[in-house]
């Protein structure tokens, strides 16, 4: 694995909010067309972590970042940062699903529209295309126009993947994207991933550890908003390094 | 006991607290039903003959051959009354018969001529008539009946004379006989008080029927039409039988109403019976119809709102609401976008909050002295503008008035909006303008146009700002933004205590206040309606 | 919005471009967003700079009045003949009258208003409120003209004939119509904050046997009273502002009822005074800036009421999230 150049790497990465401490001296490095899991009790850091690479988390008020975090080899934190670019690059999937109160059509033509595409006839072919990628296409194809909102939570998920892969992403960062839906359509959404990591790279932040055993190449394990153990899953499931990793994926942690 | 003491309180407390709720549904009603109901009646009524001629001539509507028939139809029973009137003041009016006597003296003398009797024979038939004619008016204007007697048999002893057969002196005995039949029941010594009961007697059929068709058309227009509609006809119909009086039985106590038949003070003449003749003929005097005058709402008035409707004070409330709309509109959200999108309260979004609490709390007529101080006698000067009161002027002084309910309505909207939104459009690449405009408003649009609604019932109501900066009660249609308008605010508050002629007009008068009711109230039940929804929508995921 | 759209790129590829901002991009993204910034503060600052106006010209109108006339003869005399040839300015009845009809409504409205409130928030199923609710709004909604309207043709010749009272238009017939047009203002507001007061205390009370009216009036309004104050505070706002009622309703008859409780006499309040004099006045004369001068008084009143209920308000606000 390690021959593998990283697409993002951190180095003791340090996040606070105001005098708080969000997570702290992050070292790692994500590798390209994977699936890498991030687990850990709530309140460890795992999602801000997340919501730090493609800095989402700017809208919250005074936030402070110290260390180095690399995307594509460019600091994100830097001053002079497109986010523009960043955040269409660096795709993101939500903890609920959140498509606009707009048509099916229009949530996943949002991004394209964004950079300049106007073509109908050509949005069409993108729509149509992220709506397969994202295994929602045979659902709602005679129904493009119906509310985004009329979906089920499934296939609202679904959607929100349509919606981020639109913008040709490299990397899809996904923010616990189960954690609201039933077992079948967590299913289908962990196929989805399955799928999708031949094209993408993507990060997932989950608190179902069955899931980043299934879905996951490499592991990361937050506490307390520091990186305890960070390694192939098998390794992390089978034989953790640490004594608080073992704890945890064996369910003796609190 | 003391347990007993308790439970009876919180039930007592129970029903009072039930007791101030039915009371406000209560009073919502007593304020609203009679409005209302009077309010319609300038729409729905039973229209007259008057009421068609009115409209056929003032907004040309209405089927003129129709109309012509009902005419007819209606002037066969009325011209009984003109007449009956016309004979009855002859008799009463001394004056009158003199004259008519000295006429036919008069043409006697010319007809003498005509048949050229000269000489002698001439000055004899001319000093009997002259003997005549003095002795009629003596009698015309003498009350005492036994005088009266005495000489009109004197007279008609002549009538039988040769020298006078088939000639205009005849009339003179006609005169007489009449007189003499009519004194048999006129009580001569109340001559003046009949004169000036019939005078009152003919104004109200004047009122009640519209002028007489044989004297020339009123100048004003509200004098040329009788009642128009049911309710003003029985109405004067009660004033036509009924005679009120205030009479004090002695001096320094309070005065009394007294009620008498008006046909009491006619007892005994031809006039007598012409009261319960009005009363059953009625409907077909006036020829009685069903109207419904949605018309209402497009005639312009005549003065005082006598006739017509009331599209001026619509069209100028609308003007004025929409201008103040395009005032705060633009204001009223950026602001609000601003306040939404700060996160936390510095020190300038505490001053504009205060500000805006302030401004919430000025009064209403404050706004009025400020936009008179400001906007017409500051900025209108300032710009080259006249400086009088006009549609602008008032259209800002209300925009003013009415920018915290917009900013408060589109900040709360805005915030309602769910985070994940914008997160959501951000993680796309969207820049925060972006987002704002394609996904923030409009998702926030319902609530926000609940508040534009609010708004504009808001402005459309206020009266007491536009006193003073555009508003008026009686005038031409605005033709530019720098006119005064008439608007139904300030036109109900006119109509209800500033004109005296309105007053007689009662269906116009709450017509005007249900207007401007119904339109506040259907805006309001609109945002209702839409609240209802945006707040199931928000609780459907 | 520190950012740019502006790459219109057929081909949505975005993998290959830069993470970092050209200069170009830098320097645009710098001055949209500070321009951006700068425009929407402008706007929303204009609300503040409306306020200021306000009070500049009401000030600036009404100044010279307390510059040339006798300033304690305005509070203390009786005396209100501004077109005199030797005009008196006294405004005491006037400002008496304001007074008085206001604590008059408020008097009638707060005991029904907070019963109501308390009806709504604590008595009643979610479901009959939200067909109460809109009563209440469309109370709220009735433009004050109407009431007006109400108050002269409705109400004054029901008081005139059934009360036997020399006139209809007096101090009763406006308080009652203020009382009314109080009402919503009081009974939302209370019921907000009745309704802010947390499950927890309530559950306390009746655990411990209390009856529902002893729980409301023991725990729930004295918890709420910062609230409930506020609400009172801004309907006396609402009534001492209100101009079309009392115009048309009270009378404008320039006296202090004698004897004082005397409901049925009528009196003048200082809103009417403004709008039924101005227009026979001419700018720039006596009695036009003794018009502003009453404004002056008005304004000040509300400004002090509105500080009143913003203090009350935040600590309604800061009581029910301590919970």
């Amino acid at each position: 694995m390690s021959d593998k150049k990283a697409i993002i790497k951190s180095e003791n990465f340090c996040f606070y909010y105001g005098s708080k401490i969000g997570v702290k001296n992050i070292s790692m490095e994500i590798y390209p067309k994977s699936v890498t899991a991030i687990i850990g009790p709530s309140g460890c850091g795992k999602s801000t972590f997340l919501r730090s690479i493609n800095r989402i988390n700017d809208l919250i008020a005074n936030i402070k970042t110290k260390g180095v975090l690399l995307v594509k080899g460019h600091n994100v934190y830097d001053k002079n940062t497109n986010l523009v670019n960043l955040r269409q690059q660096v795709g993101m999937v939500f903890q609920k699903p959140n498509p606009f109160p707009k048509s099916i059509f229009d949530n996943v033509a949002y991004g394209p529209r964004l950079q300049g595409v106007k073509k109908r006839s050509y949005l069409q072919q993108i729509v149509e295309e992220k709506l397969k990628a994202a295994a929602l296409w045979g659902e709602v194809k005679d129904e493009l126009n119906k509310s985004a909102l009329a979906l089920s939570g499934g296939q609202q998920q679904r959607l929100c993947i349509a919606r981020a892969l639109a913008t040709n992403p490299d990397i899809l960062l996904m923010d616990e994207p189960c954690s609201a839906l039933d077992p079948i359509a967590t299913g289908k959404i962990e196929d989805l991933i399955d799928k999708l990591q031949t094209d993408y790279t993507i990060v997932i932040v989950t608190h179902n550890m069955q899931q980043a055993a299934r879905v996951s190449e490499r592991t990361a394990f937050f506490c307390l908003g520091e990186l305890i153990e960070y390694d192939s899953t098998v390794k992390i499931f089978r034989n953790p390094a640490k004594k608080q990793t073992e704890d945890y994926v064996t369910g003796r942690f609190g | 006991m003391r347990f007993f003491i308790r439970h009876i309180t919180d039930k007592i407390f129970t029903i009072l607290t039930v007791l101030s709720v039915i009371m406000l549904v209560a009073i919502l009603a007593v304020i609203l039903v009679p409005m209302l109901r009077k309010g319609l009646s300038a729409i729905v009524f039973n229209g007259t003959i008057e009421f068609r001629k009115m409209q056929l001539d003032l907004f040309s509507r209405g089927d003129i051959d129709e109309l012509k028939n009902e005419d007819i139809r209606s002037r066969l029973y009325r011209n009984k009354i003109y007449e009956t009137i016309e004979s009855f003041k002859q008799n009463i009016d001394s004056e009158t018969l003199s004259d008519k006597a000295g006429v036919i003296y008069r043409n006697f003398g010319k007809e003498l001529q005509r048949k050229n009797i000269k000489g002698a024979e001439y000055q004899k038939l001319r000093s009997l008539s002259r003997e005549l004619r003095d002795k009629l008016q003596a009698v015309f204007k003498s009350s005492d009946k036994k005088f009266i007697q005495e000489n009109i048999s004197d007279v008609l002893k002549f009538k039988n004379d040769i020298a006078f057969k088939d000639t205009s002196i005849d009339g003179l005995f006609v005169l007489a006989e009449d007189f003499a039949s009519d004194i048999e029941h006129i009580d001569l010594s109340r001559r003046q008080q009949y004169a000036a009961s019939l005078k009152e007697l003919e104004n109200i059929i004047t009122k009640l029927l519209g002028p007489n068709p044989s004297l020339p058309v009123p100048a004003l227009k509200m004098d040329r039409y009788g009642a128009t509609r049911r309710d003003i006809a029985e109405k004067l119909l009660n004033r036509l039988l009924w005679l009120e009086q205030w009479q004090q039985d002695s001096p320094g106590k309070p005065m009394k109403r007294v009620i008498t038949p008006r046909a009491e003070l006619f007892a005994g003449t031809e006039i007598e019976p012409l009261f319960n003749y009005i009363r059953e003929n009625l409907d077909e005097i006036l020829v009685f119809k069903p109207a419904f005058y949605w018309q209402y709402f497009i005639d312009d008035s005549t003065p005082g709102h006598y006739f017509g409707g009331v599209w001026p004070e619509i069209l100028g409330t609308v003007f004025l609401t929409l201008a103040a709309m395009i005032f705060v509109f633009p204001i009223g959200i950026i602001s609000a976008a601003y306040l939404a999108q700060c996160q936390s309260d510095n020190l300038i979004i505490k001053i504009i909050r205060m500000a805006i609490n302030t401004l919430a709390g000025v009064p209403s007529i404050v706004f009025g002295l400020f936009g008179l101080a400001f906007f017409v006698l500051y900025l209108m000067p300032l710009f080259g503008g006249p400086s009088k009161p006009c549609i602008l002027t008032a259209a800002l002084t209300l925009a003013v008035l009415t920018l915290p309910v917009m900013i408060r309505a589109s900040e709360e909207a805005i915030r309602s909006v769910p985070q994940s939104y914008v997160e959501a459009s951000l993680g796309l690449g969207a820049g925060k303008l972006t987002t704002f405009i394609s996904v923030i408003l409009p998702a926030a649009m319902p609530g926000i146009l609940t508040g534009i609604i609010l708004s504009v019932s808001r402005v459309a109501g206020e009266t007491a700002p536009i006193l003073f900066t555009g508003a008026i009660a009686f005038g031409p249609t605005p033709k530019s933004i720098f006119d005064p308008t008439r608007t139904l605010s300030y036109g109900s508050y006119d109509i209800a205590i500033g004109d005296k002629l309105a007053a007689l007009v009662p269906h116009n008068q709450y017509g005007m206040v249900a207007t401007l009711i119904m339109l506040v109230f259907c805006l309001n039940i609109a945002a209702i309606i839409m609240r209802a929804k945006i707040s199931r929508k928000l609780k459907g995921h | 919005m520190k950012n740019n759209n502006a790459q219109i790129n057929k081909e949505p590829k975005t993998s290959s471009r830069s993470l970092a901002l050209t200069a170009l991009e830098d320097f645009n993204g710098f001055a949209i967003y500070h321009s951006g910034r700068f425009v929407l503060f402008a706007v929303s600052f204009n609300t503040v700079l409306i306020v200021l106006l306000i009070f500049y010209f009401v000030i600036q109108q009404g100044l010279p009045f307390f510059k040339n006339f006798d300033t304690i003869e305005f509070f203390t005399s009786k005396q209100w003949y501004p077109e005199a040839d030797n005009p008196k300015f006294g405004a005491l009845s006037i400002i008496f009258g304001s007074l008085y009809v206001t604590i008059s409504a408020l008097l009638l409205a707060v005991p029904a208003a907070i019963l109501a409130a308390v009806f709504l928030s604590e008595i009643v199923s979610h479901k009959i409120r939200n067909y109460v609710k809109p009563v209440i709004e469309l109370l709220a909604a009735i433009p004050s003209v109407a009431y007006g309207f109400f108050a002269v043709l409705v109400l004054a010749p029901f008081l005139q004939t059934h009360f036997g009272l020399s006139t209809g238009t007096n101090a009763l017939n406006a308080s009652l119509i203020l009382s009314i047009m109080a009402l919503p203002t009081i009974i939302s507001v209370a019921e907000d904050s009745i309704t802010a007061i947390g499950r927890d205390l309530r559950e306390a009370s009746y655990g411990l046997g209390a009856t529902r009216f002893e729980t409301i009036f023991k725990v729930v309004i004295p918890a709420a009273h910062s609230g409930i104050i506020a609400a009172i505070v801004l309907g006396m706002m609402r009534a001492i502002g209100e101009t079309m009622v009392v115009w048309m309703a009270s009378g404008n008859a320039n006296q202090i009822p004698s004897p004082w409780w005397d409901l049925t006499q009528s009196v003048r309040t200082m809103t009417a005074t403004i709008a039924g004099d101005m227009g026979e006045t001419s700018k720039g004369s006596p009695h036009y800036q003794s018009l502003f001068a009453i404004g002056i008084v008005l304004l000040a009143m509300t400004f002090l009421l509105n500080i009143i209920s913003e203090y009350f308000l935040a600590s309604a606000g800061k009581n029910s999230r301590k919970k």
